[in-house]
């Protein structure tokens, strides 16, 4: 039986006196890569934040890497990916010395080499003494990328990555994915692009209006399956 | 199972945090320069509201000094989380597992050490510009009540800038929370520099005026564990 | 169909007996204190009627203090529980703590202009301090309306509990000041208050005390009444 990642059981989250998200079931296991689409307001990113530990739920227990979440936030944190549409770099400063931030905070062994590494693989190595401030959007996204991986998490969680990726980090990114399946890590994506789900992604998650209206497996189908399957939840 | 093996050493997080402000600052140069500008212009603005310079200002020497460190300290306080705000990195960082208690120290320490620079420019050129008589032999003492009182601002400071972030006019709002609560820092810091000014060494008052800075530090500092949780976690 | 009766509409949770019980006795306390300290509290020679208003300068004092520390204790709890109820709790002992607190500072000025023929005296620690009080309390209000949603009750419980820090910080700092300046000790009375002086200043006490409770269960009623209809409208237009 695959370790279950993210498990969440009856889980809400009120902004004012409106649920944004309201009554999710939800389990992530270890090798499987979750997408999550839904029209906008749905509740997605809401969901993904709570995952993230970024917001605290309401209702419903969440458990994310084996703790329990409001109390086991901070050891979870230790092993999760977030990716979210900003960068989330320090624009004066250099990738080097991001990296540098997010490697003393997250506790990065042998820093300096995986930092090295890291920006070799983005293909910043060129920048990477350059204030982010110049960098192209792209560029700064991969940097978001590398900074995603750095601590080596096990639960990767994207938001919409494919809007500000360009060719480059796209590649990087499905690749990291389809290693998941086999590595043990797991993965949430909340997009947009539902014709790309079938290619990176093993199940299908439609939220509507903060609930889940759908949650089924999507390996072995081709996009416009996937996209029918989708206009069919949402009508 | 739980996570991966890395739990972070929170002296390596506190480090990295100030570094990483250090260096920031040290390539924009934006909060420091502007608060000692500021510090200068209003000292010297003071001293044209109070009339000539032929006029002997020093028994209000405590008082226009911490006066004007007080809105310094509003101004460099606000700049506390620009970076963060600006550039929408907080997310970044609170997704590590960095306790939200080490961010506040970070943000702390960095005040203490801009303020300080600040004082580094605003002690003499008060000693300058408003006493007439002994003033340089009891600068030690004036430093010394600096410093706990940079403690005290970093605190509060730090705290009311921590809510003041997520607010719509935050620039207006930060001073509205924090002055009143500098109120009796200034109150203590102008007492205590009045005692030692001019001449007057009057120990046992500038030792009252430093123990009550010292109590405002430990009160201000139990708040800020007990709370600062909850200013960062939605 | 939702029910009608849930848990935030049900009349005891609302609490308006406990409202009209606290009522009535504020009502006869303050009644009994006023004609009281008025009329018959003993006349010292140096007072006249006016300065009896020093009475209930103090007890409107204390009783804001109370009011704050109310707020905190909410606020501490708030954080612990976040119950919206406590919330309810906190800002409505601040609002009242700052009602009281701007009458300090009015029955401080008259008595000053009665005693002395000034409407302000720098001092007297207890005006001074309070003027900082309300400074401290109207920030409050300012960071309350600021806020979005999500996060308004969550910093208006830290700033509750700091705000309530700064009072004593504030008292104090006021009063070392100006033990160094101006040694003469402005509270009248204290343990040498004679005997009949010092029973209508208690009943005073307990007057404003009284009508402090009365009023925060009024609000609270207030408060949870609204709620209560917001609740249902969203449950209505949802379903």
């Amino acid at each position: 039986m695959p370790e279950c990642l993210v498990s969440a059981r009856g889980v809400g989250h009120i902004y004012g006196e409106r649920a944004a998200v309201a009554d999710v079931h939800l389990d992530v296991a270890a090798g499987e890569r979750v997408a999550i689409a839904g029209p906008n307001g749905a509740g997605k990113s809401t969901l993904l934040r709570m995952v993230a530990t970024l917001l605290r739920t309401g209702t419903g227990t969440l458990t994310v890497l084996g703790e329990e979440l409001p109390g086991g936030a901070r050891r979870a944190r230790c092993g999760i990916g977030y990716l979210a549409h900003d960068p989330l770099a320090y624009l004066d400063l250099s990738p080097r010395q991001n990296l540098q931030v997010y490697a003393d905070l997250f506790g990065v062994q042998d820093a300096d080499r995986r930092i090295d590494d890291l920006l070799d693989r983005v293909d910043l190595i060129a920048r990477a003494d350059d204030p982010v401030r110049v960098l192209s959007r792209g560029m700064a996204q991969r940097l978001a990328l590398a900074r995603m991986l750095l601590h080596g998490p096990r639960l990767l969680l994207l938001d919409e990555p494919h809007a500000s990726l360009d060719v480059g980090g796209t590649a990087l990114l499905d690749a990291e994915l389809a290693a998941m399946r086999t590595d043990g890590r797991a993965a949430v994506i909340v997009t947009h692009e539902v014709e790309r789900i079938a290619s990176v992604a093993d199940r299908l998650v439609v939220m509507r209006r903060g609930r889940i209206v759908v949650d089924e497996p999507v390996a072995g189908r081709g996009p416009a399956q996937v996209r029918a399957r989708y206009e069919e939840c949402i009508a | 199972m739980s996570t991966t093996a890395n739990r972070p050493r929170w002296t390596r997080q506190l480090a990295g945090l100030i570094r990483k402000d250090l260096r920031l600052e040290l390539r924009t140069k934006e909060t420091v320069m502007a608060m000692v500008l500021f510090a200068i212009v209003t000292l010297t603005i003071m001293q044209f509201g109070f009339g000539t310079r032929d006029n002997d200002l020093t028994r209000f020497t405590g008082g226009l000094m911490w006066v004007t460190l007080a809105f310094t300290a509003v101004l460099g306080v606000g700049r506390s989380y620009v970076a963060e705000r600006e550039q929408r990195v907080l997310d970044g960082i609170l997704v590590s597992p960095v306790p939200r208690i080490v961010l506040l120290a970070a943000k702390a320490i960095a005040i203490v050490i801009y303020m300080g620079i600040t004082e580094l420019v605003v002690i003499p050129l008060v000693g300058i510009f408003f006493v007439k008589g002994p003033y340089w032999d009891s600068i030690g003492w004036i430093a010394l009540v600096a410093l706990i009182a940079n403690v005290c601002i970093a605190l509060s400071g730090t705290l009311f800038s921590g809510l003041a972030l997520f607010t719509r006019a935050r620039d207006l709002i930060l001073p509205v929370l924090f002055l009143p609560a500098l109120v009796p820092v200034v109150i203590a810091g102008a007492g205590a520099t009045h005692a030692v000014v001019g001449g007057a060494h009057d120990m046992s008052e500038y030792r009252g005026y430093c123990l009550f800075l010292v109590g405002y530090a430990i009160l201000f500092l139990l708040v800020c564990i007990a709370t600062y949780d909850a200013v960062f976690d939605d | 169909m939702p029910s009608l009766t849930t848990d935030h509409a049900s009349s005891r949770v609302i609490g308006t007996r406990a409202a009209l019980i606290w009522g009535v006795i504020a009502t006869v306390l303050v009644t009994v204190a006023s004609v009281g300290v008025f009329l018959s509290a003993p006349e010292d020679a140096d007072q006249g009627v006016i300065q009896r208003i020093f009475y209930f300068h103090v007890a409107i004092a204390l009783v804001s203090l109370v009011a704050f520390a109310v707020a905190c204790v909410a606020g501490i709890l708030y954080l612990r529980t976040r119950n919206v109820r406590w919330d309810d709790v906190s800002v409505t002992a601040v609002r009242i703590g700052m009602l009281f607190s701007v009458l300090v500072i009015i029955t401080g000025s008259i008595w000053a202009k009665a005693s002395w023929g000034t409407w302000w005296v720098w001092a007297d620690p207890r005006l001074v301090t309070y003027l900082i009080v309300v400074l401290i309390y109207a920030a409050y209000f300012v960071l309350r309306s600021s806020v979005d949603d999500d996060r308004r009750l969550r910093y208006s419980a830290i700033y509750a509990i700091a705000g309530f820090v700064s009072v004593p910080l504030s008292f104090y700092s006021v009063r070392i000041a100006q033990s160094f300046v101006h040694p003469v000790v402005f509270t009248r009375g204290g343990a040498n208050m004679p005997g009949s002086m010092l029973i209508w200043f208690l009943i005073s006490l307990a007057a404003m005390l009284a009508l402090f409770i009365a009023l925060l269960e009024v609000e609270l009623v207030g408060r949870r009444t609204e709620r209560a209809l917001r609740v249902l409208t969203l449950r209505l237009e949802s379903s």
